[in-house]
């Protein structure tokens, strides 16, 4: 797996002030996408144990209140390989904090696969869809267009069907 | 025969002029004035010239020059010789005043019309105060300010702000305003005599009379410091009168009845016995606060000042803890979150500053910590309040307090065994050029703080004078500061200020600007590479400090170290440096100094390691400190902006967040409008109509509009510098 980019104290990406990882690779090609540089798989630089230990470790940086960790990319479902280890290991060593997801798929699209549900089941949220220029909305939290969604994960796979978070 | 003079006018020839003239050179003579040499030499001119039809003045007068080197008074022609060089170089002066008066009515004069960005210098009432501010500017450089200050005011070594008012006319700069003292004691204002407030509507539509009073008769800003506190009072009252209201009409109880009973927020008892009188009372009291707060912020918001301005006004609050207290500070904050006008702009005043403090507000579960919610909302979305720390601002001022105006802080003083803040103020400033000094210095230390000393002793001489230009001042000249209670007091017209001067009662503050560019002259290397150079950037702020206190050892006086926020002045040091030691890489290159010890505000750091940074600079400079930030929106995560504001409580006294807040009339986009050649434009609709735009911006204390109204060039390029710390 690439990352793209990582960002320490996002403000833009998630409630609270967030470490966000941009991972590298994806095939939707939306319109109008804000990273298009990130659809090469190959883009940024390699994942490394040392670079997931870092994202552990800056989760858990003193006296600073991280809310916890969003994926964004690219496209998270499609490196579930590479990040469902990170996942599980912020669910273990990081119980206080939550994670983010971005994906292109669909809430509906992400449990008919088996090993993109095991990554969601690893959630807390999800904005879900693909970007759609022409629904572009700067005044929506999360979001850039209209028809994505901000999901209650767990609520979510409870009901298996769509809840959106409240309050977003 | 007939004069030709210097204006053009010709005048008929008159002896009587050139005896004047030559008397006035003989009588700044040791010998003093000789009346038969004056005669003689007059005479001679005049058989000289007697036969030309028209003569001009010049020639007159080297006539008068050479007869006076021909006599027995050398003595004179020299001094006749000097008046005339005095004279001539008058005019010129005159000239360049005429030049600076023009620009002002032609609107070119750049320097005059935008130092202040909270000054519209087109209106007919900014350009009278901009006019007079020419002439007193050039009347106490001429015979006013000592000459070795002037000098290096001019040159730009230093900077004695304020010359437009201050020392033409006795006034200092910015203050806490005795507000509670004026409400319970009562005060004149104009004709009227005022008594003291029965309900929270009145109390604000006075505080907005005595802050316009106050306004007009300094020239900083000025700060209600607890506000909540000092208003709760009027609060209760409302609610009292409301309370009597129910128990009249729905309770059916008398006059008399109603007069003996207890009426209170807390008197348990008697809502048990009229509860319905106690909802009704208290929602009234909510409303009526809630509406008194908007009136106060409409009203500061229109005023204009004497000075030609918006009262640089400044609301402290957040301590208190009584239901009234927490009325003010809800109401306060739900005004700003509603903003001004149907289309809910945000208002550039009252300057909000809002006290965190660990058992009021600070945590969940602390009383107030659902106004600390509120608070947070409002400042993603209006950029105000910003936060002190309670601990920290006690601890590193030495008692607590909120600033006067946008940072200058008051150290402790006590009157009768008892500490005072309100009723105190400074008394101006004066701001050294550090970058200069370590530039000249050419990368050695000791040669800087040789330099450095020299410089100190001259603006020690200013500030001197600032407090000397104060002394023996009359109260009568701003009756509402010192008759009426606004400074404290209570004198009478004819008694002097002096008291209120003394001790450190007021302060006097020594200003620096750029600790980023010295220490990148000196050294070589930007200050935030390496700790080392962290140590020498406190190491200068620290020595400043030392020579403050030392002085204020020495004339009793409340000299103090104040972080000069620096709006035309960024630019104005750096352009006269530019001008003289050429474009220099990271110093001069940039258009514009960086404000005291602050962070190169291009530097990409996260917001926790410029607080790091910055937190031990206030320690010394406690006389004016703040730390800013600069993040994107977080309207829609005040979450992120409770981090920050958590982390910046336990290390700096006082942060601010500049975020943007600007706000698109046509589509209701919230965020960042992107500065563009042709103005501002909004990223979500491309709006680029000023009209229908709110931008907002933070200058230098305070925020402006430069949508409305540009920044000076310096200032703009420092807003386009800045980088995000998020």
């Amino acid at each position: 797996m690439y990352i793209a980019d990582y960002k320490k104290f996002d403000v833009l990406n998630g409630r609270g002030l967030r470490n966000s990882l941009f991972v590298s690779g994806c095939t939707h090609h939306c319109k109008g996408c804000f990273n298009a540089a990130s659809w090469n798989f190959n883009y940024g630089f390699a994942y490394t144990p040392e670079f997931e230990q870092q994202v552990i470790d800056d989760l858990q940086v003193p006296d600073i209140r991280v809310s916890g960790l969003s994926l964004l990319g690219g496209e998270p479902f499609q490196n579930v390989d590479g990040l469902l280890g990170l996942v599980k290991r912020v669910r273990k060593e990081c119980p206080d904090k939550n994670i983010w997801a971005w994906s292109g798929y669909t809430f509906e699209e992400l449990i008919a696969d088996s090993a993109r549900l095991e990554l969601l089941t690893h959630c807390d949220v999800l904005i879900d869809g693909k970007f759609v220029l022409e629904q572009r909305n700067l005044k929506l939290k999360w979001r850039g267009s209209e028809n994505q969604r901000v999901l209650d994960v767990q609520e979510s796979l409870r009901q298996q069907a769509a809840v959106r978070l409240y309050p977003e | 025969m007939i004069v030709l003079k210097r204006d053009g006018s010709e005048v008929p020839f008159d002896q009587q002029k050139i005896i004047d003239a030559i008397c006035a050179a003989m009588n700044s003579t040791e010998k003093k004035i000789d009346m038969d040499v004056a005669q003689k030499v007059a005479d001679k001119v005049t058989t000289k010239i007697s036969r030309l039809e028209k003569i001009d003045i010049e020639h007159i007068q080297d006539e008068v020059q050479s007869a006076l080197m021909n006599s027995r008074r050398k003595d004179a022609a020299e001094a006749y010789i000097g008046y005339r060089e005095i004279r001539t170089l008058k005019r010129r002066e005159r000239s360049s005043l005429d030049k600076k008066v023009l620009g002002l009515l032609d609107l070119t004069n750049e320097e005059v019309l935008k130092e202040n960005s909270n000054k519209d210098g087109a209106t007919i009432p900014t350009q009278r105060d901009l006019l007079a501010g020419i002439m007193a500017k050039d009347f106490a450089q001429t015979y006013m300010i000592p000459k070795r200050v002037v000098e290096s005011h001019n040159n730009g070594s230093l900077h004695f702000h304020d010359q437009d008012y201050s020392p033409y006319f006795p006034i200092y700069n910015c203050m806490l305003i005795d507000l509670k003292g004026m409400l319970e004691n009562g005060f004149k204002l104009g004709n009227a005599q005022i008594e003291t407030p029965r309900s929270i509507t009145t109390a604000t539509a006075i505080t907005a009379q005595i802050i316009a009073q106050v306004a007009s008769h300094i020239y900083g800003g000025n700060t209600i410091n607890e506000i909540d506190k000092i208003l709760a009072p009027y609060v209760a009252k409302s609610f009292a009168k409301h309370y009597a209201n129910g128990l009249k009409w729905l309770y059916s109880l008398d006059q008399e009845t109603i007069a003996q009973l207890d009426i209170a927020y807390d008197n348990q008892g008697l809502h048990e016995r009229f509860p319905k009188c106690f909802d009704y009372a208290k929602e009234l009291a909510e409303k009526e606060t809630f509406d008194a707060f908007q009136s106060l912020e409409y009203e500061i918001n229109t005023l204009v000042s004497a000075n030609g301005q918006t009262p640089f006004s400044t609301f402290g609050f957040g301590r208190g803890l009584s239901w009234e207290e927490r009325q003010i500070q809800i109401a306060i904050l739900r005004n700003r979150i509603r903003g001004l006008g149907k289309d809910g702009k945000t208002p550039v005043f009252p300057k909000l500053i809002f006290g965190l403090e660990e058992g009021v507000n600070l945590h969940p579960g602390d009383p107030n910590y659902d106004i600390k919610q509120l608070a947070l909302k409002c400042s993603t979305l209006r950029m105000y309040p910003d936060i002190i720390s309670v601990p920290k601002v006690t601890s590193i001022t030495g008692s607590f307090k909120f600033p006067m105006g946008c940072r200058s802080f008051l150290g402790v003083y006590e009157e009768n065994g008892q500490e005072l803040h309100d009723g105190r103020f400074n008394m101006g400033v004066v701001t050294a050029n550090l970058p200069r000094l370590a530039i000249q210095a050419k990368g050695s230390e000791a040669e800087f703080y040789r330099l450095l000393d020299e410089l100190l002793d001259v603006c020690k001489e200013g500030l001197m004078y600032r407090i000397e230009r104060l002394r023996g001042v009359k109260a009568k000249v701003a009756p509402i500061l010192y008759m009426e209670g606004a400074a404290g007091s209570r004198l009478q017209p004819e008694d002097t200020i002096d008291h209120l001067l003394m001790n450190g009662r007021a302060s006097i503050s020594l200003g620096y600007i750029g600790i980023h560019e010295t220490v990148l002259s000196l050294y070589g290397q930007h200050i935030y590479d390496d700790t080392k150079l962290w140590q020498k950037g406190l190491d200068i702020v620290r020595y400043l400090s030392e020579q403050t206190a030392r002085w204020k050892d020495e004339t009793g006086y409340g000299f103090s170290l104040y972080s000069t926020p620096a709006e035309s002045l960024c630019y104005r040091f750096c352009k006269l440096d530019e001008e003289r030691f050429g474009v220099l890489d990271g110093i001069t290159d940039k258009g514009y100094y960086t404000n005291s010890f602050h962070l190169d505000v291009a530097k990409k750091v996260t917001p926790f390691e410029k607080i790091e940074f910055e937190k031990e600079y206030p320690v010394h400079a406690n006389g004016g400190f703040i730390t800013y930030c600069e993040f994107d929106s977080l309207v829609q995560n005040p979450e992120a902006l409770e981090a920050v504001w958590d982390y910046a409580y336990e290390r700096v006294p006082y942060f601010g967040t500049n975020t943007p807040t600007d706000k698109c009339l046509e589509c209701g986009y919230e965020g960042e409008f992107e500065a563009t050649s042709s103005g501002f434009e909004c990223p979500n609709c491309g709006n680029r109509n000023p009209k229908t735009s709110s931008v907002i911006r933070r200058c230098c204390g305070y925020l402006s509009e430069p949508s409305q109204r540009p920044f000076n060039e310096g200032k703009q390029r420092e807003v386009l510098a800045r980088v995000k710390h998020m």
